[in-house]
């Protein structure tokens, strides 16, 4: 084992010499999932709709590993934006092992009530742009011939909550392209996998002010997700060990998924 | 942030530790630093790999065991705790493969269902019941099962192995829910199709001989559960419980069919 995986990782979570684009909507959770990766390793290149959302990965990233990271700001939800990504990172690193693709924007109104803008708009960040990121970097890995995808969804991909149909209708769909490209790509030594949350929160807040929310008390745990709950298993489905699982979603979301 | 997934001296108890699957948990759970109680039907194998453990380091002990009498699964709980003093991880592994798959329903007799239902299921249950009061005094533990693919899906005559890891997949949601007050964890692997069994066991006439037929085209190997079972034997899991970690060759997100693929057709006018 070479010494520079450390005693408490196993040689199968090493990304080392992996190069990883993250891919943000500007959740808090990204920056902690993208520092997971860089502690594994990895180098990472961020991509955000935003510069904050950049920024807030490269500080993360920077902070595990001491260097800077390079990154990408602007919507990718077009051919143009996915190539204008691919040709940023391109300037950095010569070849991509990794996409974690964790562009989720949360949305929640009554049904009745949602408007077709903002439809089109939750299905093109949510969907399209998962579509056209997944696309882009996956002819790259084809061309290559190795990869490994994962895509960050909500357990709401399963079951529905009041409010939530058109976020819950993205998260299924960013599901059913996660089986798609699986099974299209897996000839090409490609695996394409999911990790899905539940009620979750980056901040670390007191367990008795989250158990003031109906939702909490009801997650079989009783208590709120964090990304650090989704890190080492991130890790693991980027690696190349992860060679047999491929196609499913891993949902991490306190025992929401199995409850009544 | 990836400190937890060290196992730092955690006591694991695997079934059917000694052989295939079971013996690659316990190689890569052993790399992690865990110490292991393995069980098993037969002395040998896991009296071989509990010389391998402490070879390595670490501390193990094997405890004969079958798992479908419930005074087997207490002993194998009492004598991991009277040696280790405690049970941090379960992992329900113990299963009967070779069934007698290629009968029609109305050949197969009580006692062949009787006989797989109460290893695979049985088992998983009586042993979970074994240590759960003794984690739940704790506080905390965790209980994976080794359940399959077979336990989503149908195979042609392969009734008791198919209802059983159903039901092991149904038992792990329960013990999820029920146990997760006292600080437990319980959580399904669902492996498809990796080679273990005896090349000339009648099942593997009902099962792909390559991976021709998944998308990924290769089969599983033993040595991929290990990443897995470190993952849900440590401290980095416990917010997931309830659910199944599925490797198989994107099997299950797809079906195994001879071409693979739709023909491509137009959007139409």
């Amino acid at each position: 084992m070479p010494t520079n995986i450390p005693k408490y990782l196993p040689a199968e979570y090493s990304l080392r010499g992996h190069t990883s684009i993250v891919a943000s909507s500007g959740g808090k959770e990204t920056p902690q999932l993208a520092a997971a990766l860089a502690e594994a390793g990895a180098n990472v290149f961020a991509v955000g709709r935003h510069q904050d959302a950049v920024d807030a990965i490269r500080s993360a990233v920077s902070a595990t590993t001491g260097l800077a990271t390079p990154g990408y700001a602007g919507r990718w939800d077009s051919p143009d934006g996915a190539s204008d990504v691919l040709a940023s990172f391109a300037s950095s690193y010569p070849r991509v092992d990794i996409l974690v693709n964790d562009t989720r924007s949360f949305f929640a109104k009554p049904a009745a009530e949602i408007s077709m803008e903002e439809w089109d708009e939750l299905n093109s960040r949510n969907v399209r742009a998962t579509f056209m990121l997944n696309q882009a970097i996956g002819r790259q890995m084809l061309a290559q011939r190795y990869g490994r995808i994962v895509n960050v969804i909500s357990n709401l991909a399963e079951r529905a909550v009041i409010n939530c149909s058109a976020y819950s209708a993205t998260q299924a769909a960013v599901l059913s392209l996660t089986r798609s490209f699986a099974v299209e790509w897996g000839r090409s030594e490609i695996r394409v996998n999911a990790v899905g949350s539940g009620w979750s929160t980056a901040d670390d807040i007191p367990l008795d002010t989250q158990r003031e929310e109906l939702l909490v008390r009801y997650t079989p745990m009783r208590r709120k997700g964090h990304p650090r709950d989704l890190a080492a298993m991130l890790v693991y489905l980027c690696s190349p060990h992860c060679d047999y699982p491929s196609g499913q979603p891993v949902y991490i979301d306190g025992g929401s998924n199995a409850h009544p | 942030m990836l400190e937890n997934l060290y196992l730092d001296g955690k006591v694991v108890v695997i079934t059917g530790g000694g052989t295939g699957l079971g013996l690659e948990m316990v190689r890569a759970l052993t790399r992690s630093g865990a110490n292991l109680a393995i069980a098993g039907r037969r002395a040998g194998p896991i009296e071989t790999a509990r010389d391998e453990v402490i070879a390595a380091g670490q501390d193990a002990i094997a405890v004969p065991t079958d798992v479908s009498k419930s005074s087997d699964a207490d002993a194998l709980i009492q004598a991991t705790m009277d040696h280790f003093g405690r049970v941090d991880v379960l992992i329900n592994n113990a299963a009967m493969v070779a069934e007698n798959v290629l009968k029609p329903i109305w050949e197969i007799s009580d006692d062949d269902w009787d006989t797989a239902m109460s290893v695979n299921l049985s088992g998983a249950f009586y042993c979970a019941r074994a240590a759960a009061k003794t984690m739940a005094d704790a506080g905390k533990g965790k209980i994976i099962n080794v359940a399959s693919g077979f336990g989503l899906r149908g195979g042609r005559d392969i009734y008791m192995y198919c209802t059983s890891k159903g039901g092991v997949i149904q038992l792990t949601r329960v013990l999820s829910f029920s146990l997760a007050r006292y600080g437990i964890t319980a959580n399904s692997i669902v492996p498809g199709f990796i080679p273990t069994i005896d090349p000339s066991a009648d099942i593997n006439r009902t099962l792909p001989q390559s991976g021709d037929f998944l998308p990924t085209g290769k089969l599983g190997k033993p040595e991929d559960l290990g990443p897995i079972a470190v993952f849900l034997s440590s401290d980095a899991s416990d917010y997931m419980t309830g659910e199944m970690f599925i490797l198989d060759g994107a099997g299950l997100a797809s079906g195994i069919a001879p071409t693979g693929h739709a023909p491509v057709a137009g959007l139409e006018p």
